[in-house]
């Protein structure tokens, strides 16, 4: 029986990896049977480990960034109502509270306690995104009241039977009740695969106190990022962003301390929330925060809170990054996405081989409403991403998913779900900022409307006012900027489009690296070959001029 | 019984491996010769040479040769393909470069996508548009066509692949292209979408289409020579290659469709694993097998139920970061569904920041290979490890031909392993050979929740050199009790090509609601692909009577992004009875997911058709030559297993002369000449009468998800 501190290495690496191959299983039980397309196409969903002290020590491999870190703080307000010794087996213990969740309604974090001989040893937790929540979430909300339905922490399930009156009031308040409950029951089937895994796991090794061996998987990966982060100088960086927004641009600065092995990062000086959606709540600050300096300081460890030790997320209250209730929250991520940007841009000058150049990001999408042949109506909903931001030593790849992790809809399939043609998907020419390194080439997607009734469109696109920015004299990347019929529209809009009309958007170009004189000649002609460089352009940007005597003209 | 013998060769990484059944009495032959890189069929003349001399066996005594290789998946990793250039509709000539828009992963900012296998600068557009119903909407502008084709013609592109949106609804915009290039720039090689792969999806059937091509005029150059040397050698027959979904073709036919080759070892292997099954006593094995296939840098695992490997419609091809899925280039095509690890033996430790110990991806290869080849290889691999564990004997390796430098394993562990972390060096060895069964362990157990599959009943089939050494291990963590090893685990792929049909599977896509089907042109459609596939079975000499045909359609719920495969009836299809189509789709749907949507309408994505010619029967059980005497016993030495047992003296036996029927208990080695199979203590062990070691593992508590 393993009684003491100490763990061999051996057995801290076969532990862990079990315990991150179980939430793996646990997640992949409830993808496989989820009932709505976010989760089993997206994997909108991440699935969690925490001891009985509430540290996250295990997250399942894929999932977005919003939800890193997030559970440990709401399993603490989920304490408050339920401490520890109200808690039974076969308890489950939901809420979707976007304050003390991951940032919006749609997110319904739930934990199940997990018990081993008669004792709470740890707290399963799983989150997920429901498509509806209720309510009426549009770009026109003015609080949070606008945007659904508010689940307060309360037991969905109390020694394995269902609390009716929780399901009634939720079922009461949502438009499609029986998608929502279809992905809370395949949790709660995952949930006893991942516990047994988990028990079996513990009895295998022979482990007593699960929390002792946390402490040592938190203690490593603290390490690991104390490490990473001691390398580098002590010091204060800071930058700011410019976001489109609305009626006003909107600001976020960042300061970012390093102070030995400690790392804080400050938003002060950023903009007041508004009355809009897009303000961003301080845990979903956190995790694209973190999520950015995991990326930057140490991105091989699997995720678990000890990394996150050295780190510190400060904004000021009633700031964009950490509104008060009930300020609007539904379209955060038009906010949040800007975050790891601005931090790498405060971290370039100090560690200018570990971050990118903007993105071409928020991720860009527009929603189609109208109706089919038959009558019947149809929303759906196309993602679309910029260029990737130039890397340090490499280029940035063509239309690549950051910060979040959105795939684009096949254009056949598309095709064969509405009445709406795709008439061009193609890289567009000079969009990547000019730099060393160039930042990565945008897209231009053009839909034409084919049905007799019109069809509603809604974007809400970032970007166009201000492109993503070069990094270390690399320039911007081209902004992005929407077209009905040849003409410009805002890029936060909803109108409707008749037969034949086309709507082209083009989506933001990554920014640049390093001055772009100093890019090597032969990838500006394989730039020129290729198109995705200008003759006019190299010249403008490249003084290709000069180099124009090697090509022989 | 026939005269004559049948040949299975099977191009692998390292070796080219050979198995041979002699028709009149079911006996089988193996050889193993080095892989001959700059030309594969040099290596195939002298492995062939080599069997048949050594067997005293004259050439025009072989009947049918069945081949496979690595060479098409290798020309599309190591990027020695042909010039290819696309055709494609106007607006669309990036849709391979910008792919999916998805990280393949989440944290990693570097991280390198695939380059696209066609330069932007090859890749033509041409003005022409068919509707997702397969209506003409822009009619083909045939001058911008010529064009294009004159200056393929005067480039040095090798091949075309042309593939157009809705080509899968309506080919003849795609056959058209090919009619005028045909004309027009006459030495090209021309592969069309709506004939490599008639379903949607833009992105994968582009894909495909251009790996064919990329690979066409490679893989026809390379069969010209082989059989030119074939005919040197006095071997005049047709050759037949293994596909990637356990079927085989006439050249002619891969020839056409060399990218369904891509994977046609390790589905050989599968095959092998499967026949093997067959023979084997009930009592002995549990029906369904988890089939471990374990060599020198990777790992691969397929589970076959009721004697029949899972297929699936989609591989990755050339992953570039990690074995990581999305790092590779997307194939549609029918192969055997394997889920592949990026370990095996020589893969190297290393310890990560955390100071935990890793395995892989990193491989020494063959060379320099493992610390213990003594080729100057510094890293410790899980073969190190293995010797120094004393599964693997110093003077045994590869029969006792390469001599094994433990002392040159251990100080490889010591230094990069033992040493920083403070271990002795017997606990680092360990260490290594546990962390890389249980990177085994959870993909296969991952594999089978993603394919709804409950195994702890299935049987183990190690294959593969290091699968026969990892796999009661690898089994304990999975809950599995019954290991069956098989004599010749080290050339089980080319006996797979021997008991593989002849077999083909023809796809047609064409999204249609079941509510609108119509159920005339579906018949059409399929007995079309039937009469394709029948035509190609025969022509490789199986009759019309043999053939089988099984038809399946790909189907979903209205608004989902995956499908399933659900078998059909003709009778259904004639009867026009949508419902019952309805129910056979819920019934495959409720097995896998658990649950139907019966609210919800459903659709059908594509037919397919699998046409096949009887399976080639081998007698496992008489076809190995059974050892006369009893005098296996090579005799102990110090076996490492695990913490709790300690070193263990285990008895060696060699595998070759252990004798039909015998008993063991407890730990013990069993060596051939290319693995080691180990078994742990409290087990209970026994030969079968096809010379099969079959395991039963200690029992385990059971624990099991339902």
């Amino acid at each position: 029986m393993i009684k003491t501190k100490q763990f061999s290495a051996l057995q801290v690496g076969v532990v862990w990896q079990r315990f991150n191959g179980l939430l793996d299983e646990t997640a992949h039980v409830f993808v496989r049977t989820s009932f709505s397309s976010v989760v089993r196409d997206n994997w909108d969903m991440a699935v969690c480990l925490m001891d009985s002290q509430g540290r996250l020590f295990a997250q399942s491999s894929r999932s977005v960034p919003s939800f890193i870190g997030s559970m440990p703080r709401t399993l603490k307000v989920m304490l408050k109502r339920f401490p520890k010794e109200t808690l039974s087996p076969g308890d489950v213990v939901i809420s979707n509270d976007a304050y003390h969740g991951t940032g919006h309604l749609n997110d319904i974090t739930m934990i199940r306690p997990v018990f081993r001989n008669g004792k709470l040893i740890a707290f399963l937790g799983s989150v997920f995104h429901s498509v509806d929540i209720g309510g009426a979430p549009s770009v026109t909300a003015r609080d949070s009241f606008e945007e659904g339905l508010t689940i307060p922490v309360s037991k969905i399930l109390i020694k394995g039977v269902k609390n009716e009156d929780v399901i009634a009031f939720m079922t009461e308040n949502l438009r499609a009740p029986e998608e929502t409950f279809g992905d809370i029951g395949a949790q709660f089937s995952a949930y006893e695969l991942g516990i047994q895994r988990l028990i079996k796991i513990l009895d295998d090794e022979q482990i007593d106190d699960l929390d002792l061996l946390v402490e040592e998987i938190l203690g490593r990966s603290e390490a690991a990022m104390r490490k990473a982060i001691s390398a580098v100088p002590d010091g204060t960086y800071s930058d700011e962003i410019m976001l489109d927004g609305f009626e006003e641009p909107l600001k976020i600065r960042c300061e970012v301390c390093i102070s030995g092995s400690d790392l804080s990062v400050d938003f002060s000086g950023t903009s007041a929330q508004i009355n809009r959606p897009v303000n961003s709540v301080l845990n979903y600050t956190v995790a694209y925060s973190a999520y950015a300096i995991k990326c930057a300081f140490d991105p091989y460890t699997p995720n678990n809170e000890g990394s996150f030790r050295p780190i510190t997320i400060t904004a000021p209250e009633g700031s964009l990054l950490n509104p008060l209730r009930p300020a609007p929250v539904w379209a955060r991520h038009l906010t949040g996405h800007y975050l790891p940007p601005v931090i790498f841009s405060a971290l370039a000058q100090l560690i200018p081989d570990r971050i990118i150049a903007d993105c071409g990001s928020p991720v860009w999408n527009v929603y189609f409403a109208g109706k089919l042949d038959d009558g019947q109506r149809f929303i759906k909903m196309f993602f679309m991403n910029g260029g990737h931001g130039a890397r340090p030593h490499q280029d940035g790849p063509p239309c690549l998913s950051f910060p979040s992790n959105i795939a684009t809809v096949p254009i056949e399939q598309f095709e064969n779900s509405v009445p709406i043609m795709i008439t061009e998907k193609s890289l567009i020419p000079d969009s990547g900022g000019a730099g060393e390194f160039r930042g990565g080439q945008a897209q231009r997607l053009s839909f034409k409307i084919t049905s007799e009734d019109p069809v509603t469109m809604t974007i809400r696109h970032e970007r166009v006012k201000y492109p993503p920015r070069g990094l270390l004299g690399g320039k911007a990347g081209s902004p992005g900027c929407d077209y009905v019929n040849g003409e410009r529209i805002p890029a936060k809009i909803r109108m409707d489009l008749k037969n034949d009309d086309v709507v082209t958007f083009d989506t933001p170009g990554g920014g640049g690296i390093g001055r772009p004189e100093t890019r090597a000649t032969d990838m500006i002609i394989s730039d020129i070959d290729s198109g995705a460089v200008t003759k006019e352009a190299a010249e403008r940007d490249y003084d290709f001029q000069f180099k124009e005597v090697l090509l022989g003209g | 019984m026939a005269n004559g013998y049948r040949l299975g060769v099977d191009i692998g990484g390292t070796f080219t491996d050979l198995v041979m059944v002699d028709l009149s009495n079911g006996k089988l032959f193996d050889e193993k010769v080095l892989t001959t890189p700059d030309d594969p069929s040099l290596g195939v003349i002298e492995g062939v040479e080599k069997i048949l001399k050594a067997n005293n066996i004259h050439p025009s005594k072989l009947k049918h040769i069945i081949h496979g290789t690595t060479l098409v998946a290798n020309a599309i990793i190591e990027r020695r393909g042909s010039k290819v250039a696309l055709i494609t509709t106007q607006g669309f000539r990036d849709i391979q470069e910008i792919g999916t828009e998805l990280r393949y992963d989440t944290y990693d900012l570097f991280m390198e996508m695939p380059v696209p296998l066609v330069t932007r600068l090859w890749r033509y557009e041409v003005s022409e548009r068919i509707r997702a119903d397969g209506q003409i909407i822009t009619a083909l502008d045939e001058s911008s066509v010529v064009e294009v084709a004159r200056a393929i013609a005067s480039s040095d592109v090798d091949a075309v692949a042309v593939s157009l949106l809705h080509s899968y609804q309506n080919p003849s915009h795609e056959r058209r292209i090919r009619e005028i290039l045909k004309q027009e720039a006459p030495n090209a090689i021309v592969c069309i979408s709506s004939d490599v792969m008639p379903e949607i999806g833009e992105y994968e059937r582009t894909s495909t289409t251009i790996c064919n091509a990329y690979v066409l005029p490679t893989f026809t150059r390379y069969l010209a020579r082989l059989t030119r040397r074939f005919h040197e050698m006095g071997i005049d027959k047709e050759l037949y290659l293994m596909l990637s979904d356990g079927g085989t073709v006439h050249e002619s036919t891969a020839a056409i469709y060399p990218i369904r080759l891509v994977q046609s070892g390790p589905a050989g292997g599968v095959q092998a694993a499967a026949a093997i099954n067959k023979v084997v006593a009930d009592g002995d094995s549990q029906g369904d097998i988890l089939c471990f296939d374990m060599g020198g840098t990777t790992a691969k695992a397929c589970l076959v139920e009721d004697g029949n490997p899972m297929h699936a419609n989609e591989f990755e091809v050339a992953r570039i970061f990690r074995g990581k899925k999305g790092s590779g280039i997307p194939l549609k095509i029918p192969v055997i569904d394997m889920i592949e690890i990026g370990a095996g033996g020589g893969s190297i430790a290393h310890l990560d920041n955390l100071d935990l110990i890793q395995v892989g991806p990193q491989s020494a290869s063959a060379d320099p290979g493992p610390a213990c080849y003594g080729l100057g290889g510094l890293g410790a691999t899980v073969t190190d490890a293995d010797l120094i564990l004393g599964y693997l004997a110093a003077d045994n390796f590869l029969g006792g031909d390469m001599q094994l430098d433990i002392e040159a394993s251990k100080a490889a562990v010591k230094n990069t392993i033992a040493d920083p972390l403070g271990l002795s060096i017997v606990d680092a060895a360990w260490a290594i050979h546990e962390t890389v069964n249980e990177s085994m362990a959870q993909a296969a157990a991952i594999h089978a929740l993603e394919k709804a599959k409950r195994i702890t009943d299935y049987t183990m089939i190690p294959i593969g050199g290091a699968g026969p050494v990892h796999a009661c291990n690898i089994a304990l963590k999975l809950n599995l009790s019954k290991i069956v090893c098989p004599p010749g685990a080290g050339v089980a792929s080319a006996l797979g090509f021997l008991v593989s049909p002849t077999s083909f599977t023809t796809v047609q896509g064409g999204v249609v609601p079941l509510s609108r089907l119509n159920f005339k042109k579906a018949i059409r459609q399929i007995l079309d692909m039937e009469a394709q596939g029948r035509k190609l079975i025969t022509a490789a000499g199986e009759s019309e009577s043999s053939i089988g045909v099984k038809v399946l359609a790909s189907m979903r719920y209205i608004g989902q992004g995956y499908n399933v495969e659900v078998g059909m009836t003709k009778a259904v299809l004639i009867a026009e009875d949508a419902e019952a189509i309805r129910q056979l789709f819920e019934a495959v749907y409720l097995t896998q997911f658990g649950r139907i949507e019966p609210d919800m309408a459903v659709e059908i994505v594509s037919w397919r058709v699998v046409t096949a010619g009887p399976t080639p029967e081998i007698d496992l059980a008489v076809a190995r030559s059974v050892p006369q005497s009893d005098d296996c016993s090579k005799g102990h030495r110090q076996i490492y297993f695990g913490p709790k047992n300690g070193f263990v003296s285990a008895p060696v036996y060699a595998r070759s002369k252990v004798q039909v029927g015998r008993e063991f208990v407890g730990a013990a080695i069993f060596e051939e000449r290319e693995s080691t199979i180990v078994v742990p203590p409290g087990s209970h062990s026994h030969v079968d009468k096809a010379l099969n070691l079959i395991i039963n593992l200690p029992v385990k508590d059971e624990v099991e998800f339902s």
